[in-house]
């Protein structure tokens, strides 16, 4: 595992984490955030962890994995961080370095969306759900009611097209990750 | 006018999105030219989860949309708004970045260059046609349907350039023009649905719609109105689980049908989760 340190230098320097000096600490994230009651740690806190090193504490917290990208610290901010933006960075060094929340379930739900992009280039909404429905049952099973509504006004669509040029596509996505990996 | 447009993913499946924006583009003459074969945009999952492929989604569609010689491209979703213009911002910006991305797309025999320009369609209605080139469409009365005009995040946030990012009034503004009710204190207007984490986190998202509904219900609103796919299913599929007066939640492309005399089938009306009664 990476220490501290060299998790720090990565977010500072790679994914222009040093920004976050800049913060005052002034909780405006915080209090403007809509999941902040779910966190460890508010991003307020959170960004105060990371300035101080405990970095593998951060990458672990269930915090990033709770903002729904709305945007809302990113505006409030007094001192113009793209709050939104780190908490993308920290998602993805968590993956990266294997420290993300266990209890966490949105990486499925990414997961679960980045799927039948890949294979079609697109997505339907039941396709997304239907994956992320073989890891957390009962969670879709909670939305029965809707699905039942969705499914009544003819809004489930079972098939996805996929993009004409579904090869083409997969090859620059393979470019891609391979450009990711180097 | 002629736009490039990108749908989306949800755009057809949608309660009525595709029906009322055919229908009423036509109407406004504002002819949305579909970019060909594009592809999902990534939106928050993959510039959560990846670095290069979450640019060269975004910039497949805007090369795509460089190779039909479009110059702008319209988005009817907020996500996707924001993932093109996000994309379009950083890679104006990022050279090696931009390089990756086009060595990716080379594979495809396409280039980005950056050339387009990203646009939603509610703000090309109201920044790009006169309210009298709205107003003389329409034909009905709908000053008895009050509006609570619902932005939702990702239009206004994180730029704050074509409205303002805490309480815009674009849409307030278009409610006006079409002859609707608006509430003028709605505060909920850019509170967060809880997009995909709905899924996941149904309690603790309900409560997010809970606040939307109930400012809408408790200021007097007959209809929320919004300009998002994801906005809209979460606020009208919320209400089978809250316990409050249901309250219908319609596209801004749909109020503006009925504006223009359109029947609500016409509009995907009857596809709504909670029915619109007025």
């Amino acid at each position: 595992m990476m220490d501290n340190e060299s998790l720090k230098t990565l977010f500072f320097e790679t994914y222009h984490g040093e920004e976050i000096v800049n913060c005052i600490q002034c909780g405006s994230c915080t209090a403007s955030c809509p999941l902040a009651s779910m966190m460890d740690y508010g991003p307020r806190q959170l960004f105060a962890l990371a300035r101080e090193g405990f970095m593998q504490d951060v990458l672990s917290a269930n915090t990033m994995w709770f903002c729904v990208s709305c945007y809302g610290c990113t505006v409030k901010c007094p001192r113009d961080i793209s709050i939104t933006d780190h908490m993308y960075a920290l998602k993805k060094m968590a993956i990266k370095h294997d420290l993300k929340n266990p209890k966490s379930k949105m990486p499925m739900m990414y997961k679960s969306f980045s799927d039948p992009v890949k294979k079609f280039g697109k997505i339907t909404d039941t396709s997304v759900i239907f994956r992320y429905a073989f890891f957390h049952p009962i969670d879709i099973m909670k939305n029965s009611r809707l699905a039942f509504n969705l499914a009544k006004k003819n809004r489930l669509e079972i098939l996805i097209h996929p993009i004409k040029n579904l090869k083409g596509f997969k090859k620059v996505m393979t470019k891609a990750l391979e450009l990711e990996k180097k | 006018m002629k736009y490039g447009f990108f749908p989306g993913c949800t755009y057809s499946s949608s309660a009525g999105y595709k029906e009322s924006t055919e229908a009423v583009s036509k109407i406004l003459g504002t002819e949305l030219i579909e970019i060909e074969d594009w592809n999902c945009c990534g939106a928050t999952s993959y510039w959560s989860t990846q670095d290069i492929p979450a640019y060269v989604l975004p910039a497949r569609i805007m090369a795509l949309a460089e190779k039909q010689n479009l110059k702008q491209i319209v988005n009817v979703c907020n996500a996707c708004y924001s993932t093109l213009r996000k994309a379009k911002e950083k890679l104006s910006k990022d050279n090696e970045l931009l390089e990756k991305v086009n060595i990716s797309l080379a594979e495809e025999k396409l280039k980005y260059s950056g050339k387009v320009t990203i646009r939603h369609y509610l703000e090309v209605i109201v920044n790009d046609l006169k309210p009298e080139d709205i107003k003389k469409h329409v034909n009905v009365d709908i000053k008895d349907v009050i509006v609570a005009p619902y932005y939702g995040c990702q239009l206004n946030r994180p730029w704050g350039d074509l409205d303002n990012p805490h309480y815009p009034t674009m849409l307030d503004r278009l409610c006006k023009i079409i002859g609707a009710g608006v509430l003028s204190d709605f505060s909920a207007k850019t509170s967060c649905c809880g997009a995909a984490s709905i899924m996941p986190h149904n309690k603790e998202c309900l409560s997010l719609n809970q606040r939307i509904v109930s400012d809408a219900l408790f200021k007097g609103a007959k209809v929320i109105s919004t300009i998002c796919p994801l906005c809209q299913l979460n606020v009208d599929a919320s209400q089978l689980k809250l316990n409050l007066t249901k309250i219908p939640v319609l596209y801004f492309t749909q109020l503006m049908g009925l504006a223009f005399g359109l029947n609500e089938r016409e509009l995907g009306m009857d596809k709504l989760i909670v029915p619109f009664k007025i």
